[in-house]
């Protein structure tokens, strides 16, 4: 059967409508602990992945690569799923009250979250969401609307301008990138902490930028747009999932051994709720699927730009990232993992609405960044 | 000396398009190993060349997997069944702690294998002249023209045709790289010369640091490890408040592994019986804890006239005298933890078990010193 252009719009509104009514009807049925934790689960999905992409182009701009131009606007195009999503993190701050422990007063009794306030508190998390929020929207009108201006323009100048820009916005997305995992991860529970939880996310937003780019570029490829990027490109790509799905394995087992070392009661029990029962299970699969498979998928050299390979990796490390959010954040609401229909119909929503944006910028412009003068070295790139 | 054979026969070439186009005619028309030199690397002559795909991944994935396999064995033989040591209540078989030393071994073994297993099994190093470097044709191949070398690769070149073939196919000049002249290299005199060199640079090295840091003791290593702060063992220390390098035990708590001995004189000792079981085994361990500790001051007979008693000044106690042999069990066991006049207390050395094996070991020398005609029978008998 012959799916027309039309249709498929129609099924992913009606898709999201679906999703709509199906997290609403949570909020009053399931109750609204369980709302947010789904809510700030795939508000985080989309924004790390729309982060990663934008980190991706900053990238470029700071090492001066040539090779990834040719492929840069989807990124670019990809990217702006972040600032979709700072509205979701403003609607997402009427979780606090439901969701994290500091706000409620009594838990001020505890000396050790008392000490916390000056950071964690109401005004000032809502502050930094906020400044968050904007500094990606700069970042974002820095980088990807100069670029789109460029086609039309030709102006070499915003080579220059990104190329002064993207190293302040490295330091600004370390910063930021940190204190979304302080500030929506790692105070559910008040008491842990893990310096090296803000490293952790960035790998993992990283790798969700690189997985998102390479599936959306490939379905570009089979639609016949792009075609100039060759497998020498696609190598790339795959050279950079193999090497980060190692780093993302290497950061993650360091602040599991170091705690598990020290086996100290304020650190260790983040990992014991997370480590029993169904939890246990799904860390087993978080590690199979977002370190062994890709890892051992993409040790030949053939298979970094194999087309078929990639696109599996891709959306198993997509999945994987899903997994990882769902296991760190879902267990505060103190019981073993659930998927039903709450959850489904999350997904539902925010996959739909993210696949309509998509879909909707992957249309706009010129596929390729045309008036960038590098953009000729770039489609000359071969290993 | 005969005339070295041809080592190559080199065409050369004005561009890397008119190499390309000859590549497949020479391949063809000759079973010699093909080579091509170029100024810069040029797209898609590997697979013209019929290059085949490198084995170093394979071998890297390989050595990868047996580094990772040897340090998850070694650790786990060492710290799980040779050796098992607790370390901060972990399991034994910590898989968690093994990781670390698993990662490092396998990068160790993998970029070893990737190292020297291209430069000595795949680049075929060391080789110290490559006759191409001394041919007339690669100061042109580092310029801008473009070679194609027939390489003898063993075999004998016939060197009238392949040039013959060369200029069919488009070559400009064509010239023939002599095999190279064996080498003077590697000889004696030149490894003893080497190695001296070696040893007296080791030697200055040694000296210039040893001197350099006496003279100018800038930073000085530590050299002793007794040069340390530490605790030591019956020595004064200002590090605990009570002025003593060593701790008590904690107030009422018990040893992992030990009964405490609670009787205070040997008077009330003699109550006490033996709990262990007169076999070979506790014999032995009687044996060598007597041996150990006993025998020093009392003799390996017990006799209590060992060499050391005159330097002591000191009478130990005759334990085959009848005196002791009517001594019960408890009390002999009484005074090895508790000790007896200058007879320090052993209690901290001996386990308890050791303590009651030692006092069957004594009965055995009694009896052995006193023995009956029907010992010395059944002995025989045996």
């Amino acid at each position: 059967m012959q799916v027309r252009k039309g249709d498929v719009k129609r099924i992913l509104a009606a898709c999201a409508v679906l999703g709509l009514i199906g997290i609403a009807a949570t909020a009053f049925l399931a109750g609204w602990e369980r709302f947010w934790a789904n809510w700030i689960i795939w508000f985080l999905f989309l924004l790390t992945m729309g982060l990663g992409c934008l980190f991706i182009v900053a990238l470029e701009h700071v090492v001066g690569a040539k090779w990834s131009k040719p492929l840069r606007r989807v990124p670019e195009r990809l990217s702006s799923l972040a600032l979709l999503m700072g509205p979701a993190a403003l609607l997402a701050l009427l979780s606090l009250q439901s969701l994290y422990p500091w706000t409620r007063s009594e838990s001020l009794e505890n000396p050790l979250i008392a000490g916390k306030a000056a950071w964690l508190n109401v005004p000032f998390f809502s502050l930094r969401a906020v400044i968050c929020a904007c500094l990606w929207a700069i970042a974002y009108r820095v980088l990807v609307t100069g670029s789109l201006k460029q086609d039309s323009n030709q102006d070499p100048r915003f080579n220059l301008r990104a190329r002064r820009f993207a190293p302040l916005f490295m330091i600004i997305f370390g910063i930021t990138i940190t204190v979304v995992a302080f500030d929506w991860i790692s105070s559910l529970e008040p008491l842990w902490y893990s310096d090296i939880l803000g490293v952790y996310v960035f790998a993992g937003t990283f790798l969700a930028g690189l997985a998102a780019t390479t599936l959306a570029l490939l379905y570009l490829k089979s639609r016949g747009r792009l075609k100039e990027v060759g497998p020498d490109h696609m190598y790339n790509l795959g050279g950079f999932l193999f090497a980060f799905t190692v780093f993302w394995s290497y950061i993650g087992f360091a602040q599991y051994l170091l705690m598990w070392y020290a086996n100290m009661p304020e650190e260790v029990f983040w990992y014991k709720v997370r480590l029993e029962g169904g939890w246990g299970l799904l860390l087993l699969a978080l590690a199979v699927l977002h370190f062994l498979v890709p890892f051992f998928i993409l040790i030949p050299r053939d298979a970094k730009s194999n087309p078929r390979f990639l696109f599996w990796t891709a959306a198993v490390m997509l999945l994987a990232h899903w997994l990882d959010l769902y296991w760190m954040i879902f267990p505060v609401l103190g019981r073993g993992p659930a998927f039903s229909w709450p959850e489904f119909s999350f997904g539902l929503l925010f996959i739909a609405g993210g696949l309509i944006w998509i879909r909707h910028v992957m249309n706009r412009g010129q596929d390729m960044p045309v008036g960038d003068p590098l953009l000729a070295q770039g489609l000359e790139f071969r290993l | 000396m005969s005339k070295p054979a041809a080592f190559s026969v080199v065409g050369m070439f004005d561009s890397a398009q008119l190499l390309m186009d000859a590549i497949p005619e020479i391949r063809a028309k000759t079973q010699a190993r093909v080579e091509a030199y170029t100024p810069y690397p040029v797209e898609g002559i590997g697979k013209l060349l019929g290059l085949r795909k490198s084995p170093i991944g394979g071998m890297v994935l390989v050595m990868g997997v047996i580094g990772a396999l040897a340090a998850l064995s070694l650790q786990l033989w060492t710290s799980g069944i040779d050796y098992p040591q607790m370390t901060a209540g972990k399991p034994f078989f910590s898989w968690e702690a093994f990781i670390p030393v698993m990662f490092e071994l396998t990068v160790l073994f993998a970029t070893f294998t990737a190292g020297l297993g291209m430069l000595l099994l795949l680049n075929r190093l060391p080789m110290f002249r490559h006759p191409m470097l001394h041919s007339k044709s690669m100061p042109l191949i580092t310029r801008d023209k473009f070679a194609l070398a027939v390489e003898s690769a063993g075999s004998e070149l016939d060197v009238e045709s392949i040039s013959r073939l060369l200029q069919e196919s488009g070559a400009k000049t064509v010239e023939v790289v002599d095999a190279p002249a064996p080498l003077g290299f590697p000889t004696l005199t030149f490894i003893t010369g080497a190695f001296a060199a070696i040893v007296v640079c080791c030697v200055a090295a040694g000296l210039l640091t040893y001197w350099g840091m006496k003279l100018f003791p800038v930073s000085i290593p530590m050299v002793h490890m007794l040069d340390q702060p530490r605790l030591n063992p019956q020595h004064a220390s200002t590090f605990f408040k009570d002025g003593f390098g060593m701790r008590m035990p904690v107030p009422e708590t018990v040893t992992r592994g030990s009964i405490p001995y609670t009787v205070r004189s040997q008077e009330y000792a003699g109550d006490l019986a033996n709990p262990l079981p007169r076999t070979d085994s506790v014999l032995n361990q009687g044996r060598q804890a007597f041996t150990n500790y006993c025998a020093v001051c009392h003799g390996v007979l017990g006799d209590g006239i060992p060499a050391l008693t005159a330097a002591y000044g000191a009478k130990p106690a005759n334990l085959v005298s009848r005196q002791m042999i009517d001594l019960p069990d408890g009390k002999l066991f009484h005074v090895i933890v508790a000790g007896k006049n200058t007879m320090p207390s052993y209690g901290a050395d001996l386990s308890q078990a050791e303590g009651w094996a030692a006092v069957h070991y004594v009965r055995v020398l009694q009896r052995a010193l006193n023995a009956k005609d029907e010992d010395v029978a059944s002995v025989q008998g045996k």
